[in-house]
């Protein structure tokens, strides 16, 4: 559907809302207060989400913001990872590692089994591993887009609880990246089923606390609670099976049509509502839910190569010259934060650089003006007759991108910028933008569970490296750090020296950090208690149940 | 006259044999010139990390990397023994996903239909028979109303006051009576009001005929007279009117069933669309060609058979002696292929 009809379909829908109020037909809010906090088992939760996705084979799905939801209710995980990024056990009961970090112990928990009755033993998480790692690319299964695939050698099942993983060079952050919404547990009969066949999901089978019941593709999935399961992950701290009997992921696609279904008692989640409508759904007496993903910041990553961006002083001119809090004012709502650093607050590495980026507009004026670039009549700045121009790309993969960049164009054009803004859906931006190596300002984000994999993106010194400044290996200063975390055996030093990486990005401008995302938003009507969010900002169901 | 008309039956359903490849042929070229595929748009989600290696292997699988010809071959090749392939954003076989989305359309478009088809009668009859004063010309105005509403703004309006005012229907199962049969009135109301509009000029000219004057003196009521004389020769341009509302319906049904939450062919068109999920349009666009056409075929033979004066010559369909004042039925050559 495109933008616009979307928009069309916004008014339209408000309009019909005002009409619908002024003719008395409003539904009454079913705003039962909390009542009492005992847990009551039973219930069936309606759980609305703007997409199903694309498809349901587990490598290929689990990456999708929509279809995590329902693999995180589905499967289980081997580590359990919080809001905060605290790692904690869940299916692997404990973990040693040698001291090089090269090679991983993991000791499973007795008696998991997946829904099909099958153990989930040692051999069952080697063929999940080794799938994670590699894929079957040529049989159209990829491989976990954050696995440290490069350095995997291999896992090994040392006896029925014991799996042993090697790497070949140092690899802290394997522990976390089994946290990570990629790494679902999943029945090695499925694993094994050609990629047509995994694709559908009443195929799929995981340990969870849920399993499927019926799905109609493109419509609905139906999960009902697994009455044996016994193994949640004890950061949740819940015994047993989980409370909810059902839960009902459907699919509509209308976002305003997903709110008023929980205010008129239809549903009682709506996933993804608009920033703007948050605070007029809390008055209604609904829960929002913002939770934050551990990973990057929202942020522009600045091409070092192409002018403007190529003279540093430039860089540090849009870095002060972003109105944060206009921002989050406008296009947001208290629930949103500033951007501290290039990671999100919650990443346990993460240390507070907010004075490297303030929003400074004299300071901007002043940089710019050292920098040679000169205020014509129009308002524009010069230098050697060319503009100080550049284009946006608002990034389609993000909600509110599109309103962040207008926001950033007024504020930069004040300083005698002159931006210009271009907007692409979702496949034209795969193919204009992204690995574009002319693009001057790619707007982007970016979930991990372990700082370490940071170091891929920032250079070019491996193969498969991101480059997001476009630097190459041309910054010693760059590559020594994006080494040391890469390498790094210890996590006390390696938060050293990411303080010290944070630093030395914000200070080259390389990176012009905008809000700490939110990328999943829940509306939930207030019986809903006891729902979990993981550090990737996943609902998770197991300890929740509905009141009155 | 039977050798004319069975010449006619078969070059017809030559022409629509040729339409439904074209189709076919069109829409590969369409889709194959527009950057990207489900495949890479998924792949290159930011928040993946995955390298261009990476990607390329899982679009060589798919056979992506091949020059569009060879794509097309396979693909024509793969449709004229009947399978559909699979689509490329599910990786479901595309029959399957097809015929899932045929059911909940059929019985949205037949509702529809019949909704169209009720209210557009009484519209038109009422602008027969309701006395001037009392809300003829109200009724006069309402098919351009119809039209000029856009169909989602009425279906977000009967979902606000039916499914969540009244609780009639759930948002959650809307394949259920009531909300298919208000996902319906959505979709039926534009289109009752083309069907309106022509049944209305047929009436208005068909009550000006000398023979009404003669039925009305004769006493015959009102009623009688609607049924027996004046349907008849108004369901000429009516039949014209209907076939053309099947590529309406499909077309109305994407919004429709977007807005309704219901899964069907317009909502399998919206997702293939936004991800160019080439098998998957592949096989709907055929669908809607050879509905299209069958469905034109139909009105095409019905024609002779509803009015002798039609008659079925070497060069299409033509009238053979049109009174001065027939209103044309020849909206029919505006017709292009969803």
């Amino acid at each position: 559907m495109t933008t616009r009809f979307r928009r069309l379909l916004g008014v339209a829908s408000a309009l019909t809302v005002g009409a619908v109020l002024l003719s008395g037909c409003g539904a009454g809010t079913s705003a039962a207060p909390a009542e009492s906090s005992t847990p009551k088992p039973g219930g069936d939760l309606v759980f609305l989400i703007d997409s199903l996705g694309a498809t349901w084979i587990p490598n290929n799905s689990a990456i999708s913001s929509y279809q995590g939801q329902i693999w995180g209710n589905l499967t289980d995980k081997l580590v359990y990872v919080d809001a905060e990024g605290n790692l904690s056990p869940w299916i692997a009961e404990s973990w040693d590692e040698n001291a090089d970090k090269t090679e991983f112990t993991l000791h499973l928990k007795e008696g998991v089994t997946f829904s099909d009755g099958t153990p989930l033993d040692a051999a069952a998480v080697v063929a999940n591993i080794d799938i994670w790692a590699k894929g079957r690319p040529d049989d159209g299964i990829n491989r976990i887009g954050l696995f440290p695939s490069a350095n995997y050698a291999g896992a090994e099942a040392v006896d029925a609880t014991t799996v042993k993983v090697s790497f070949s060079a140092p690899t802290l952050s394997f522990i976390p990246t089994l946290a990570y919404h990629g790494s679902i547990l999943i029945s090695p009969a499925t694993l094994a089923l050609p990629a047509a066949e995994q694709a559908d999901l009443t195929k799929d089978i995981g340990s969870g606390p849920f399993v499927v019941e019926k799905v109609a593709e493109g419509d609905s999935v139906v999960l009902k609670k697994r009455d044996d399961y016994d193994w949640g992950p004890e950061a949740v701290g819940h015994e047993g099976a989980a409370y909810l009997d059902t839960i009902t992921y459907k699919q509509v696609a209308e976002p305003t049509l997903r709110t008023a279904s929980v205010e008129s008692g239809q549903a009682q989640v709506a996933y993804n509502a608009s920033p703007q409508d948050l605070e007029a759904l809390k008055q209604e007496g609904l829960t929002v839910e913002t939770p934050r993903y551990l990973g990057f910041v929202n942020g522009y990553a600045l091409n070092t190569t192409v002018a403007p961006f190529d003279d540093v002083k430039v860089r540090q001119a849009v870095q002060h010259g972003i109105d944060r809090d206009e921002i989050l004012s406008t296009v947001y709502t208290p629930d949103w934060f500033a951007a501290e650093s290039l990671f999100q607050s919650t990443v346990p590495e993460a240390t507070d650089h907010s004075a490297d980026f303030a929003y400074d507009p004299d300071k901007a004026a002043a940089l710019l003006d050292e920098a040679g670039w000169v205020k014509g009549s129009d308002g524009v700045r010069t230098k050697n007759g060319q503009k100080l121009s550049f284009t946006l790309y608002p990034n389609p993969y993000l909600q509110a991108s599109q309103s962040v960049d207008e926001l950033v164009d007024q504020q930069l054009t004040s300083l005698g910028f002159d931006v210009n803004l271009e907007t692409y859906d979702v496949p034209t931006y795969g193919q204009k933008v992204i690995g574009n190596a002319t693009i001057p300002a790619n707007e982007i984000t970016r979930s991990f569970v372990d700082v370490g994999t940071v170091a891929g993106v920032l250079t070019s010194q491996k193969k498969g490296d991101e480059d997001w400044f476009k630097v190459g290996t041309s910054d010693a200063t760059l590559n020594d750090l994006s080494t040391k975390i890469a390498t790094a055996t210890d996590r006390d030093a390696r938060a050293k020296v990411a303080d010290e990486l944070q630093g030395y990005v914000l200070d080259q401008g390389y990176f012009v950090p905008l809000t700490q995302i939110v990328q999943r938003v829940y509306v939930q009507a207030p019986e809903v208690s006891g729902v979990s969010y993981n550090g990737l900002a996943y609902a998770y169901y197991l300890d929740t149940w509905l009141n009155g | 006259m039977l050798r004319t008309y069975g010449r006619f039956a078969l070059r017809r359903t030559g022409q629509a044999i040729v339409v439904v490849l074209l189709a076919y042929l069109f829409t590969f070229v369409v889709i194959s010139i527009l950057p990207g595929d489900p495949i890479t748009s998924t792949l290159r989600n930011p928040d993946n990390g995955f390298t261009e290696d990476d990607i390329a292997r899982i679009v060589a699988y798919y056979g992506l990397d091949q020059p569009w010809w060879v794509q097309l071959g396979s693909s024509l090749g793969r449709f004229v023994v009947g399978d559909l392939g699979v689509s490329l954003r599910s990786n479901l076989p595309v029959g399957t996903l097809v015929l899932d989305a045929l059911g909940s359309t059929l019985s949205l478009a037949a509702a529809a239909l019949l909704v169209a088809i009720v209210l557009a009668v009484a519209i038109a009859y009422g602008t027969q028979f309701l006395p001037p004063r009392f809300g003829q010309g109200v009724l006069r105005s309402l098919p351009s109303l119809f039209l000029s509403v856009p169909n989602f703004v009425i279906g977000l309006l009967l979902i606000h006051v039916f499914a969540f005012g009244l609780g009639l229907f759930s948002m959650i199962d809307t394949e259920t009576p009531w909300g298919t049969f208000f996902a319906a009135v959505a979709l039926g109301i534009p289109v009752s009001a083309q069907l309106a509009e022509v049944l209305i000029a047929s009436l208005d000219h068909e009550s000006r005929q000398e023979y009404v004057a003669v039925a009305r003196s004769r006493g015959l009521g009102q009623g009688a007279l609607f049924l027996r004389h004046l349907v008849k020769p108004s369901a000429l341009p009516t039949v014209t009117v209907l076939a053309l509302i099947v590529g309406e319906l499909l077309g109305g049904a994407l919004i429709t069933e977007a807005i309704f939450g219901r899964v069907g062919i317009g909502t399998l068109v919206e997702q293939a669309v936004a991800s160019q999920d080439l098998p998957v349009l592949q096989a709907v666009v055929s669908l809607a060609a050879i509905v299209f056409v069958v469905v034109n075929l139909i009105a095409d033979l019905a024609y002779p058979l509803l009015d002798p004066r039609v008659s079925v010559g070497s060069r299409g369909r033509t009238v053979a002696a049109p009174a001065a004042e027939e209103p044309a039925p020849l909206l029919r050559e505006e017709v292009s292929v969803v």
